[in-house]
């Protein structure tokens, strides 16, 4: 496993297809009380990279413009999900739209027809990911854990893998982390958890057991003070990024310094 | 066509599960499950249960807050018309009631909608009593394309269709169809059920299936509380959700608690529901079915609905009215279905929910693009 | 003419063009994505982008999401 030694933080950086980030906290901008707490989160938080959905223009008043003022904010990227489509025709369209609007060639692959889990198709996925990869776009597949699904889409050029931690509501935190750790041994690009990520707690695990990154949006946006749950959440992410690096003591029951098995044999 | 089953389908068949003894074991397991069924509800709501609701109700809320975080949806019904040709003994719909009779133009239909809109309303229920040559499907399918051209969600609650209708009225932006069995017993069903085509009990039992075979994104089920044995109907509706959920694996599907009350006819409820066992059912549900839609209705008082809000329960309906239209002011004629019990305004009812920590939601994120 | 916005029927002049419906809308300021019968319509078509009896126009914007 590459970028273990101890290297400069410039080094650390997330890479993302062509592009680098320094934060791996990514966000996600949905049920938010009100726009003020968003805003402060994302700012609190120093992330990078945010998700947003794609809505009919006016059916909310005064909600309609999100793009504006997060344009305003500095090195911030807008990633648009294709959540809402039902399969890979309406995923492809969906993330034409949001690279239309958002500038950005970033997009979250998002189909879930399931309106119960909210699991995600990986056969439609796999469809969208390969024809917008061909498209030129940076595509963030969000996937159930399956480490060789996660290797097919690798081949067809995705810039990364989301499997999730946990079904959505589920609140099992990161119950997938075998199948997790199966991928992070075999992708050569980046592991990132999204969905059922509870607590910062959580996310420092995700880090220390190598994820590259996740995303958090309902543990952020649901608590009762987002911005300093965001604060925590960065904190976290980043202590769980230092400690894989500084390579965590193997808690095995291999060897143990102070009653040696085998001395006998000496 | 039969309209009585003389014995039910297997999938549906609640007797393994309702000649059992139900203790404070079985109660322990059904808390403790990873996936509770049949079994785990009949437990749940046994009758000599020695476990307090209060134990229940603290689950219920905490997988509630799982699934639905704090929120409400909130929706409003719009009665279309009270037209029926069917003889339900306990509905003031009965096409033998002395009930002025009245149904809405697609004017009128507009002018509701809109008044539902301003009130903050983005999901609406488009209902009708059974079918009749006045209001049927096409007059439905008319007031689904007008509503679903000024709402983003809308959900029919009407008499069954066939499923080309059902794919007539998707076509027309229908999303959503809510259909109560009323009665999961063949034989109380057919006693309640006296002339009409509702008596056929196969048709209405298959209707969520062919709405769903049409491409229908949620279906809405339930059963009449009061007008049977509620645990033997519970079980038979744990089933019939399991039943779709396999079936139709891409379907929402939401569960309602319609409880039987006064209606200008006068019929009394033979199985009477009371709030702590409705209370239970609602805890047991969702212990259940954690991920699925809970719905009360206006039908119930404010003070219930305000303590079951968040506590297994995730949508409402919300200034609602029972009568032919009636948001837009007064409607000539039209009178009520049932009762409604909680009259409050939606502003005032979202300020209650927000006082109690609970977020009303008007739109779903869900909401389709295409 | 009819057109179809944002699933809402609408009655029109003829030669009406996408531009036009965005102006009629009040979307110049806000920044939004549009489709023509499931054709992504980029900014600097709408102007020339005209509409044709029966066609179906998607207006889209960003809003919060996961």
């Amino acid at each position: 496993m590459s970028g273990r030694k101890n290297e400069s933080r410039k080094n650390d950086d997330l890479v993302l297809g062509k592009h680098r980030f320094v934060s791996r906290l990514l966000m996600g901008t949905g049920k938010f009380r009100d726009r003020a707490a968003m805003f402060k989160a994302i700012s609190a938080s120093g992330t990078q990279i945010v998700t947003v959905a794609l809505r009919r223009f006016g059916e909310d008043g005064d909600s309609d413009d999100l793009l504006s003022p997060l344009l305003r904010i500095k090195g911030l990227t807008i990633m648009p999900n294709t959540s809402g489509a039902a399969n890979a025709e309406e995923a492809i369209r969906a993330a034409r739209l949001g690279r239309e609007l958002s500038g950005s060639p970033f997009v979250k692959v998002e189909i879930h027809p399931n309106p119960h889990h909210l699991l995600p198709d990986p056969i439609e996925t796999y469809k969208a990911a390969k024809e917008l990869a061909a498209d030129g776009f940076v595509v963030m597949p969000y996937i159930p854990a399956d480490p060789v699904l996660a290797k097919r889409l690798e081949e067809a050029g995705c810039a990364s893998v989301m499997p999730l931690g946990s079904a959505i509501g589920s609140g099992r935190g990161l119950a997938t982390a075998d199948m997790l750790k199966i991928m992070l041994r075999e992708c050569a690009i980046p592991v990132i958890v999204d969905a059922g990520l509870r607590s910062p707690s959580e996310a420092a695990a995700a880090m220390e057991m190598g994820c590259a990154a996740v995303l958090v949006n309902s543990a952020i946006a649901a608590s009762d003070d987002p911005p300093v749950m965001a604060d925590a959440f960065a904190s976290c992410v980043k202590a769980g990024r230092q400690a894989w690096r500084a390579g965590l003591m193997i808690r095995s029951d291999n060897a143990s310094a102070t009653s040696p098995l085998t001395s006998f044999l000496a | 066509m039969r309209n009585i089953t003389k014995s039910l389908p297997e999938w549906l068949d609640p007797s393994q599960w309702i000649s059992r003894e139900y203790g404070s074991r079985e109660i322990a397991a059904a808390l403790e499950s990873e996936s509770p069924g049949p079994g785990d509800l009949a437990a749940l709501l046994a009758p000599d249960a020695a476990y307090s609701l209060e134990i229940l109700a603290h689950r219920a809320r905490a997988v509630t807050r799982r699934h639905f975080g704090r929120t409400i949806s909130l929706y409003a019904p719009l009665y279309l018309s009270n037209h029926c040709s069917s003889g339900c003994a306990y509905c003031g719909y009965a096409s033998d009631r002395d009930q002025a009779r009245r149904k809405l133009s697609l004017a009128e239909v507009r002018k509701e909608l809109s008044a539902l809109k301003r009130l903050g309303l983005r999901e609406v229920l488009l209902l009708t009593g059974d079918k009749t040559p006045d209001a049927g499907y096409e007059y439905v399918e008319e007031c689904v394309r007008l509503a679903a051209g000024m709402f983003p969600f809308v959900a029919v609650e009407v008499f069954p269709l066939t499923v080309e209708e059902y794919r007539g009225l998707v076509a027309a932006g229908c999303s959503g169809v809510t259909i109560y069995q009323e009665t999961y017993s063949p034989a109380d069903y057919k006693k309640y059920h006296r002339w009409g085509e509702k008596k056929n009990y196969m048709w209405r039992l298959e209707t969520p299936d062919r709405a769903l075979d049409a491409g229908m994104r949620w279906v809405g089920m339930g059963f009449l509380l009061g007008l049977s044995d509620p645990v033997v109907d519970s079980i038979c509706l744990l089933r019939h959700v399991e039943y779709l959920r396999r079936k139709h694996w891409r379907a929402g599907i939401s569960v309602s608690f319609p409880r039987l009350c006064a209606e200008k006819g006068g019929f009394k409820a033979p199985r009477p529901v009371d709030d702590k066992f409705l209370a239970r059912m609602i805890c047991a549900f969702r212990i259940c079915l954690p991920d699925t839609p809970l719905v009360l209705s206006t039908r119930e008082s404010a003070r219930f609905r305000d303590g079951m809000a968040g506590i297994g329960i995730s949508k409402m309906s919300v200034a609602s009215r029972t009568s032919v239209g009636g948001y837009a002011g007064k409607v000539r004629g039209g009178g009520e279905q049932f009762g409604v019990n909680d009259g409050r305004s939606v502003r005032e009812f979202c300020a209650r929910l927000k006082a109690a920590g609970l977020e009303p939601v008007f739109k779903n994120w869900d909401a389709v693009y295409r | 003419m009819k057109i179809v916005v944002n699933g809402k029927a609408l009655e029109t002049r003829p030669g009406v063009t996408l531009a036009d419906i965005l102006a009629g809308l009040n979307a110049r300021a806000a920044r939004v994505a549009t489709m023509i019968n499931g054709n992504v319509i980029p900014a600097e078509r709408r102007a020339a982008a005209v509409l044709h009896e029966g066609d179906r126009v998607e207006v889209l914007a960003f809003a919060g999401g996961g």
